[in-house]
């Protein structure tokens, strides 16, 4: 069971939540028209070992998009931000 | 506007039920006057200025606070929402940057009083609901049996439940259950009317 700290709700247990999708993948320039650009967005994923930027959904609290740092080899749990203030630039 | 009806009376059999001894835990339920929600974007505390004054209400809120006007409670459920209970039809304040919704129909609020009322509720929720932490005023989001409900302290021993409506059967289900050992009493709902 792995805790979360919503930024409007408080720490509140994983099972309010459910999980998004990968915060890192950005969407290729939509004048973009190489086809591989297109097929790394839509599909490839990496699946990468320690930190990593995640989206989940506060589903049964506050129902907002958060972006969570979650180490996937030792399920620690870092910042916890909402997704509308998280800088897609910089990320 | 049709009158919100309570879907729980035909199934709340008033009685005592459980276990022997003092009855803990009253489950009961109460009429909702009505009840909106307001939603918007990035304006949104700009956009429901307005409509917040109108509602005799100081401003958006706080996220865990339930805020009461003269004749409105209000809770602050995200950064660009509120729900409302009380307020006649809010349908002239929609605009572009401003969304209403009528939700009278949409929710049943399950009431839990009595001295094991906490007890029962911590039984069935993931958060901790002692007066400590869900102080007499506040309010809380959770999952209860996997459901989204809001959970509002109106008292030290009272805490009001609002659950989807297509849901208040099952959640009423798993409150009654939990609460046979500790012992409860239904209350007939003329009583809940006089109570509220
Ligand atoms: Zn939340």
């Amino acid at each position: 069971m792995i805790r979360i700290d919503c930024p409007i709700c408080g720490l509140r247990t994983e099972t309010e939540f459910t999980y998004g999708a990968d915060a890192t993948v950005t969407r290729p320039a939509m004048d973009e028209t190489a086809t591989q650009p297109w097929v790394d967005y839509v599909f490839n994923r990496d699946n990468p070992r320690g930190w990593h930027l995640e989206y989940w959904h506060h589903v049964q609290g506050c129902r907002q998009w958060l972006v969570l740092e979650r180490n996937t080899l030792t399920h620690e749990v870092g910042s916890c931000r909402l997704a509308r203030e998280v800088d897609h630039e910089a990320s | 506007m049709v009158d919100p009806v309570i879907p729980l009376h035909a199934n709340l059999v008033p009685g005592r039920y459980g276990a022997d001894g003092d009855t803990a835990v009253q489950i009961g339920t109460r009429r909702i006057s009505s009840l909106w929600q307001i939603a918007g974007w990035s304006d949104f505390e700009h956009a429901a200025q307005p409509l917040l004054v109108a509602c005799g209400l100081a401003g958006p809120g706080q996220y865990d606070e339930t805020q009461q006007g003269p004749d409105v409670t209000a809770w602050r459920i995200a950064p660009d929402k509120i729900l409302l209970e009380g307020p006649p039809d809010l349908t002239d304040f929609a605009s572009d940057s401003l969304v209403v919704l009528d939700l009278s129909h949409a929710r049943t609020v399950i009431t839990l009083n009595g001295a094991e009322a906490r007890t029962l509720l911590s039984q069935v929720v993931s958060v901790d609901v002692s007066a400590a932490t869900l102080p007499v005023g506040s309010f809380i989001q959770t999952g209860l049996h996997g459901v989204g409900v809001l959970l509002q302290a109106r008292s030290q021993n009272g805490i009001e439940i609002f659950v989807p409506t297509t849901w208040a059967q099952t959640i009423l289900d798993i409150l009654c259950q939990n609460a046979m050992p500790l012992g409860y009493e239904i209350m007939s709902p003329q009583t809940i009317h006089a109570a509220t």
